[in-house]
């Protein structure tokens, strides 16, 4: 066993598992509060990428920038959480609250429409390119936490830090406020929350607003671990984001977490993993398996959600829906 | 005071006709209830009482009536501004916050009301409804029927309303716990506070009631003072069955 | 005491008495009541007709090729229809159920395969396949609503791509080229105008089926099933088996048409079922109107022109330009006004370009993309700043992005405004920078522009006219 190997997939896993988180929570929040599949939100972790990565270009890139890194980094952070909190507010406004009262499918196709429309207008401005936010030249991979023959990059320390740091002070928000409580009261009963005087439509706006930010600061973190964006990754960033979601239990804080985490860790085992593992059952039978590389690592998580689906359908900390007659 | 010496409506709706697509569903309903006043709205299944108190909350808009909150136009406002006019509500089976603990729900009813009156509602809350003092750390939803509608009751009065509505009060209780609903209704509207109640079981909510309108397929069939209602013939056949 | 002067007695039910009145007395009411009394033949010849008659007005081979992917798109977005216009199931894996269609046929006719099935052989046979996997992948979700049958099916077409991208047996993205022509009853077809037949063959099929299912207790079933799902369950429908039934049954039209494609095309690639394609069905059934199978066709016919129109760079601009006017003309009421609004636009441009020529040159100098007669005639009325786009087409700097920025945030602002006297003015400056922003930004890149629109029309019909163009408008009670 190479314990070298399984640690550095293991802290992987938890870089990623925790930008997933972040997706996640984005999209439960909503969930909970519209019982909207926001299917356009990976696209908005998407466009907070570009926005962090056209800070980035605007203070001089990572060869030269103009304030130290870490102002940098945190500037780059905050305006993809402005920005995407504005488009978020602006997708519910005009794709998704005229249509409160159509049939449930209605805003499920406007959010195909809004995703494609994002999409292909960063692809019209931008082009196909990818573009790199060159991270190691912005903190020296060697720069890290090291420990015995173990050395974790001290970005991904910082990636891992920051989306615990969000999702402490998003349970904090929505446990110890006001607004925390009209958002669990707009999510459980939305007449009656209005009944009480609560504005729901300002509650819906603020819930979309922070759910987006978190959906943009993952946007950055993704660019700063992983280098590379382009208008095409909000999809795959998205359809692990709900996936998580799903396996953690929709429409719960910690579930959006808990799913998070498990589902990163799942698919850095597999990358790392199943060409051995593929590889020893093909040798045992015989090849009547097929070995697969690591880009199958996809079929593991799709694994894992149909497996929930059957025997957890309610995620790991959702509640079973009582059907409302 | 008006001139006439009558108190001034609190709440008024005038001819309102509201729809569902082509369905016509109240056909010009007028209707007002005045300060300190008690009225009851009557009506039995599918006779537009829902739809009216929906109006009132404007969960839905008329397609032409206004409505009309102490001495405001509130007709295209929403759910939440008009509560802001000093309404509250009892709505129909409770509609509790039920994973919300009891006092969250009652902190939820002074939603509007500033911070600093807050322990004072609630001690008045609690010196009406004292078991919900013990039970302030539940969840509401794991309560039992009477003690959910000591709940909403309170929620409705932290709010300190002007006009209280009680959608079907009686609805889902037993009756020893319909009578103590109704005790506590003739005590809140002895404190001065207005209420329009919307009832299925004429008998009880006439009893205690000023005045009392009834509605049939969506129209105002009847109105008059309560007493006046109890003997009417009509009315006796239609809903008290005798 | 007061009694009401009129109106029914209590307990009496004047709804069901004025049915006749309510019924609506408008042209476009009477016209459909009078299609509805055409029998089901006789629309389906109407249907049929220009479709039949389409290969005897066409010589151009390319038209005939888009003429059967016309017909492939129809067949795609009828059996979309059954899940989500019928049952109302989002199903977002729908086009790897056509892919894999495309697939099983190369699977069992190429010569990579090495094997020659015969297509009245192949077909249902691959129907029956197709059918049977939509039917394992909605088993996990049987019980659960259509949010969640949503996500696993957009998994099930990541990871449908992913596997043909990366296993060797599919060749990976290079797709599979040597496929078999169809063969049907021993008779190989090798025009393109036997599977354009071919094609309508299957789709008049297809409606046939469709038709009579709908009819069908199933049919009614499901209709129930989309309006009310607990009262049907109540009614003690099978609710899961019927949405089961459903889904399997759409994917297997999906899978017949996979079947026809492929060997029309002679090779398939995996970037040929990919989210494109899903969201072009989509807008396809959703302009139609989703429940109708005339919707459904007519939707797919337009869509499929449109796309085919604005990749032309000859074409592109006057289709845009046309619509703009028809839209404008439709939206803007009464008719003048919209005419007021086109002439303040015109005006608006000649002004601008003046001003602009005369302070600001170099607003003005950048050469158009356009092809079209009418892109040279707006040259002269558009702004067309120099090094605006690099020569590629690509914006060039932040200006060219924020103009973009600014038209988005302009049009959602215009349907902010709430007089409609002051929304007609403000439609004059948005035309005018949709104009600029067409001209500089979105020409040049027509196949990207395309879908822009494309997204843009799906979310504006969800907003304003959620049944289409052919779907009954449905009331939600509150």
């Amino acid at each position: 066993m190479d314990w070298d190997k399984l640690v550095q997939l293991i802290v992987n896993g938890l870089t990623l598992g925790g930008v997933y988180a972040l997706v996640a929570l984005g999209f439960s929040m909503v969930y909970g509060i519209l019982k909207l599949l926001n299917l356009a939100h990976g696209d908005v972790v998407m466009v907070g990428a570009f926005i962090g990565w056209g800070v980035l270009g605007w203070l001089g890139g990572a060869q030269d920038p103009a304030v130290a890194v870490w102002l940098l980094i945190t500037l780059m952070v905050l305006a993809a959480m402005v920005g995407c909190g504005f488009i978020g507010v602006a997708i519910e406004r005009f794709a998704y609250r005229p249509l409160r009262r159509a049939p449930r499918i209605a805003p499920l196709i406007s959010a195909l429409g809004v995703s494609f429309f994002i999409q292909n207008s960063v692809l019209l401005l931008f082009g196909a390119n990818f573009r790199s936010y060159e991270s190691f030249d912005l903190v020296d991979v060697g720069i890290g936490i090291s420990w015995g023959p173990l050395n974790v990059w001290i970005l991904r320390v910082v990636v891992f830090v920051s989306a615990l740091a969000m999702m402490l002070g998003l349970w904090l928000l929505v446990t110890r406020t006001k607004l925390g409580k009209a958002m669990r009261a707009t999510a459980f009963d939305r007449e009656a929350a209005a009944m009480m005087g609560i504005d729901v439509d300002r509650v819906i706006v603020r819930t979309f607003f922070i759910g987006s930010a978190l959906a943009g600061a993952a946007g950055v973190l993704i660019g700063l671990v992983f280098g590379s964006i382009n208008h095409f990754m909000g999809f795959g960033y998205g359809l692990k984001g709900f996936t998580a979601a799903v396996v953690g239990g929709i429409g719960s804080i910690p579930g959006a977490m808990l799913g998070g985490l498990l589902i990163g860790l799942a698919e850095a085992l597999s990358v790392g993993y199943i060409e051995d593992v593929t590889g020893r059952i093909a040798d045992l039978t015989g090849g009547r398996f097929p070995r697969l590389g690591s880009q199958f690592s996809d079929l593991v998580v799709f694994l894992i959600l149909i497996g929930f689906m059957l025997l957890r359908p309610q995620g790991i900390l959702g509640k079973r829906e009582v059907k409302k007659v | 005071m008006s001139a006439n010496g009558q108190p001034a409506p609190l709440l008024r709706l005038e001819g309102i006709n509201t729809y569902y697509g082509q369905m016509h569903i109240l056909q010009d309903v007028n209707l007002e209830v005045r300060e300190g006043e008690l009225v009851c709205l009557l009506g039995g299944n599918a006779s537009g009482k829902s739809t009216t108190l929906k109006t009132i909350l404007g969960i839905v808009e008329p397609r032409t009536g206004a409505v009309i909150l102490d001495g405001r136009d509130v007709t295209r406002d929403s759910t939440a501004k008009r509560i802001e006019r000093g309404l509250a509500i009892v709505p129909e089976n409770r509609r509790l916050f039920g994973p919300m603990t009891v006092l969250e729900n009652l902190e939820l009813g002074a939603y509007l009301r500033p911070r600093a009156d807050l322990q004072e509602d609630l001690e008045r809350v609690y010196s009406i409804f004292p078991l919900l003092y013990e039970r302030r750390k539940q969840l509401a939803g794991t309560l039992s029927g009477g003690e959910q509608q000591m709940v909403a009751m309170g929620r409705a009065l932290m709010a300190r309303p002007k006009l209280l509505l009680m959608d079907e009060p009686s609805m889902g209780l037993a009756p020893v716990l319909v009578e103590r609903s109704f005790e506590v209704i003739q005590e809140v509207h002895r404190a001065g506070v207005a209420m329009l109640v919307v009832e299925q079981n004429a008998n009880v909510s006439l009893s205690i009631a000023d005045r009392g309108y009834v509605l049939s397929t969506g129209r105002v069939v009847l109105e008059g003072k309560a007493s006046e209602l109890l003997t009417h013939d009509e009315l006796r056949k239609a809903y008290l069955g005798r | 005491m007061s009694e009401a002067p009129s109106g029914p007695r209590i307990g009496v039910d004047e709804w069901v008495a004025s049915a006749e009145e309510r019924r609506q007395k408008t042209l476009s009411a009477r016209a459909e009541r009078a299609f509805e009394r055409v029998p089901p033949a006789a629309k389906l010849a109407l249907l049929a007709i220009p479709f039949a008659l389409y290969p005897f007005l066409v010589e151009d081979p390319y038209l005939m090729q888009v003429g059967i992917n016309t017909l492939i798109f129809v067949l795609l977005a009828l059996g979309l229809n059954v899940a989500v216009g019928w049952v109302g199931l989002l199903d977002l894996g729908y086009v790897a159920f056509f892919g894999l269609g495309a697939y099983l046929y190369a699977a069992v006719a190429s010569d990579y395969a090495g094997r020659h099935w015969d297509g009245a052989l192949a077909i249902p046979a691959i129907a029956v396949t197709v059918a049977v996997a939509g039917f394992l992948l909605g088993l996990p979700s049987r019980r659960l609503v259509g949010d969640y049958l949503a996500i696993v099916t957009l998994f099930f077409l990541q990871l449908f791509l992913v596997i043909l991208i990366n296993s060797t047996f599919t060749r990976g993205p290079n797709g599979i080229s040597d496929i078999r022509p169809l063969t049907l009853l021993g008779r190989e077809i090798t025009s393109l105008d036997g599977y354009y037949w071919t094609a309508l063959v299957a789709l008049v099929t297809v409606v046939v089926v469709l038709y009579l299912v709908n009819q069908s207790r199933t049919g009614r079933a499901w209709r129930a099933l989309r309006e009310d799902e607990l009262a049907a369950e109540l009614m003690t429908m099978p609710v899961n088996r019927l949405k089961l039934m459903a889904f399997a049954f759409g994917a297997s039209i999906a899978g017949v048409a996979g079947a026809i494609y492929a060997p029309a095309q002679g090779a398939i690639f995996p970037a040929s079922f990919d989210l494109i394609l899903l969201i072009t069905v989509y807008a396809m059934l959703v302009l139609g109107g989703a429940g109708s199978l005339l919707g459904a066709t007519v939707g797919a016919v337009i869509i499929s022109a449109s796309l085919e129109a604005l990749r032309d760079p000859e074409d592109a601009s006057w289709l845009v330009y046309i619509a703009v006017v028809l839209v404008l003309l439709v939206l803007i009421k009464p008719w003048w006004r919209g005419l007021a609004v086109l002439g303040a636009t015109a005006a608006l441009g000649l002004l601008v370009h003046e001003a602009a020529e005369r302070w600001w040159p170099s607003l003005v100098e950048g050469t158009t993309f356009g092809q079209a007669r009418i892109d040279r005639l707006v040259d002269g009325w558009v702004l067309m700043p120099a090094d605006f786009v690099t020569e590629e087409g690509l914006p060039a700097g932040a200006a060219a992005r924020i103009t973009y920025l600014l038209f988005v945030a302009s049009v959602l602002a215009l349907t902010l405004i709430r007089s409609s006297l002051w929304r007609t003015v403000a439609f004059v400056p948005v035309l005018y920078l949709a104009a600029v922003v067409w001209q500089n930004l979105m020409l040049p890149q027509p196949a990207v522009a395309r879908f822009i629109l494309m997204g843009a029309l799906l979310v504006a019909l969800m907003a304003y006219r959620p049944q289409g163009l052919f779907g009954k408008a449905r009331v939600e009670i509150v």
